[in-house]
């Protein structure tokens, strides 16, 4: 009735906003078609495993992002899922002949179960201090498996068998992978945006911005954030199993590192970690940035001077991200939009003497014995 | 006078001859006894350090008495945690703004509902406070950080009415809104009692918060000193007394409760 326009500040598109929903279809339609046909448009081999490598990066993000984007936590060590998975998928090929899709998946379920106790251990603490175990984490991780030769293979490295027979050429194997890593990406997406929509993600959300509260409304924080935490891990160390997988090649000091896991902070920020598809336009644009850079100027370290640079642009300018930046132009265009519901005079008036007249039937009613029980 | 109106067994929320304070300080209620009927709307007020929000963190278990007994409906729940209490029907909104800006009003209102586990009921209540409070449903899709301070009251007092509480503790729930949202505020909180509602209301706008009040409590140094039927006490001169300053007269004075 009074002053529809006001609506315009809409926190989900489920309701209402038909238009909106259409626009939002379409641009997952062009997304997915983009995706389809990436690897036809593809000019090289090159091109497409760079793209491979995004691919991969948009994986580990969305995972990430179900304990950053859900309950601010920052893990800056993910690196610790994504490498415990690539070593658990590859050792159970070697060791056991598993299927090596059934290795992957199996390995995710191992890292998954490892996450319960690190989750029950690391949750306890807030902020910065569960960074700093995080990262404690991935550097335990990296002594371990740079010293323990005999099982992992040590700082040599560790040869990973093609999943594919060797007729499969290099582009194909590309585009394989490509595919594969798109319908991994397109799970977690949509487990992602079940949990959103759902009750449990409404707690999580609670959690994010304020934890006290959310726990003294009822909400189980301990048990939630534990939750999200190995269904995190769980996704990471199937993105990390799937790119040992592609590489071919496992060795501790890019596994376990802690510029992995800082790539995943830094493309969740960038694109947004409150939207599902922040983390990949994240992936996209820190993925690409980086091939380009590594590819102008070979060894030298100036892609992560540009990455720093990034960073300081979003932190300054867009410090909610990218998407959310562009969500707030659209709403700053659109002509009828205001974020505060503007009331007239008339409606002043209106309502101050509608509920004066509301509140004196109350006070009528209310000194009446007619109670709960 | 609250206490002895009604025989003790009729009361829904019962503070008797509560002892608390924060850590090792000094104690901030000192014997304390508050009762709640059920649909009454309940004041404390007081100057600043009385302790009025000392009793609803107890009384909504946040804050554990040192000693004394607390009972809801007649039961024992003088240990109990935030979260058994608010199972027991004891909703407390705290002061200042607590909404969750994040989030939409429609995921606000929902996590109110965070103990309740049928989704009929939960149904249910959602019209019901859409019923009471227009504003909630009129914006139930915003996020609650677009929403002005006084809007945001009535999406805390919606969420707060989720679990179908028997009682609502209401910590200074006029605080920063100008005059007109204050009077919404007061209406939203009739309205509550006449849907068959307590409540335990915290104030600094004494006056006010007595017209709307039943019964009133003026505490003071962790006391209660004065209470009785609202009315007499807004002709009371001691409450004037205690808020123009003259707090040493106060004590002194003849009480009702003790």
């Amino acid at each position: 009735m009074r002053n529809d326009s006001s609506r315009t500040v809409v926190a989900s598109s489920a309701a209402g906003w038909p238009r909106a929903r259409v626009a939002k279809l379409t641009g997952l339609l062009a997304l997915v078609v983009f995706v389809v046909a990436f690897p036809r448009m593809a000019a090289d081999p090159f091109i497409l495993s760079v793209g491979v490598i995004i691919m991969s990066y948009a994986v580990l993000a969305t995972s990430w992002n179900f304990v950053g984007g859900f309950t601010g936590y920052i893990s800056l060590g993910h690196a610790s899922y994504s490498g415990l998975g690539g070593y658990a998928t590859v050792l159970l090929i070697l060791h056991t002949g598993v299927n090596p899709w059934l290795a992957m998946f199996l390995g995710g379920v191992i890292v998954a179960l490892l996450a319960i106790p690190i989750g029950i251990a690391s949750l306890r603490v807030r902020g910065a201090s569960f960074v700093i175990v995080s990262i404690a984490l991935v550097l335990i991780l990296l002594l371990v498996f740079q010293s323990w030769g005999s099982f992992t293979g040590g700082s040599n490295g560790l040869r990973v068998p093609r999943p594919f027979g060797d007729e499969v050429l290099r582009p194909e194997q590309h585009e394989r992978f490509f595919y594969l890593h798109a319908v991994l990406l397109a799970i977690a997406v949509l487990c992602w945006w079940l949990i959103d929509r759902s009750r449990f993600g409404t707690g999580l959300k609670a959690i994010r911005e304020d934890e006290d509260k959310a726990q003294s409304l009822g909400v189980p924080t301990f048990a939630y954030k534990l939750v999200v935490f190995v269904i995190s891990a769980f996704f990471t160390a199937l993105g990390g199993g799937m790119y040992a997988l592609w590489f071919g090649f496992l060795d501790p000091i890019f596994q376990f590192s802690i510029l992995t896991g800082s790539y995943m902070v830094l493309m969740s920020l960038l694109g947004g970690i409150r939207n599902v598809f922040g983390p990949i336009l994240g992936a996209v644009i820190v993925g690409y940035a980086m091939e380009f850079f590594k590819a102008q100027y070979g060894d030298t370290q100036i892609h992560l001077v540009a990455l720093g640079v990034l960073l300081g642009i979003v932190v300054l300018f867009m410090p909610d991200g990218i998407l959310p930046a562009l969500r707030g132009l659209v709403i700053r265009f659109r002509p009828q939009a205001t974020s505060i519901r503007e009331v007239t005079q008339e409606e002043l008036t209106r309502d101050a003497t509608g509920s004066r007249e509301e509140s004196a039937t109350d006070r009528g009613t209310g000194t009446k014995e007619e109670v709960s029980g | 006078m609250a206490s002895e109106q009604q025989p003790s067994g009729n009361h829904l929320l019962e503070l008797v001859d509560i002892e608390a304070g924060y850590g090792r300080a000094a104690l901030v209620l000192r014997g304390l006894t508050v009762r709640v009927p059920p649909a009454r709307v309940v004041c404390l007020v007081g100057p600043n350090g009385a302790g009025k929000s000392t009793v609803l963190k107890v009384a909504s278990g946040m804050l554990t008495p040192r000693s004394g007994r607390i009972l809801v409906g007649g039961q024992e729940a003088t240990r109990y945690t935030p979260r058994r209490m608010l199972s027991a029907g004891l909703s407390h909104v705290l002061q200042g703004h607590s909404v969750f800006k994040e989030l939409s009003v429609a995921e606000n209102v929902r996590l109110g509902a965070y103990t309740v586990t049928s989704k009929a009921d939960i149904a249910e209540r959602v019209d019901f406070v859409k019923n009471l409070f227009p504003v909630v449903a009129e914006r139930w899709n915003s996020l609650a950080g677009a929403l002005s301070g006084g809007q945001q009251k009535q999406v805390e007092f919606a969420r707060s009415l989720m679990v179908s509480p028997r009682v609502v503790l209401l910590d200074e729930p006029s605080m920063g809104l100008d005059p007109r949202a204050t009077e919404t505020v007061f209406e939203q909180i009739a309205r509550m009692r006449s849907a068959g509602t307590a409540v335990l209301l915290v104030e600094q706008n004494a006056r006010r918060a007595l017209e709307t009040a039943d019964l009133g409590c003026v505490l003071d140094l962790g006391r209660v000193h004065i209470s009785g039927p609202a009315t007499e006490l807004l002709a009371d001169p001691r409450l004037g007394e205690l808020y123009l300053g003259n707090r040493r007269a106060a004590p002194h004075a003849p009480t009702v409760t003790d």
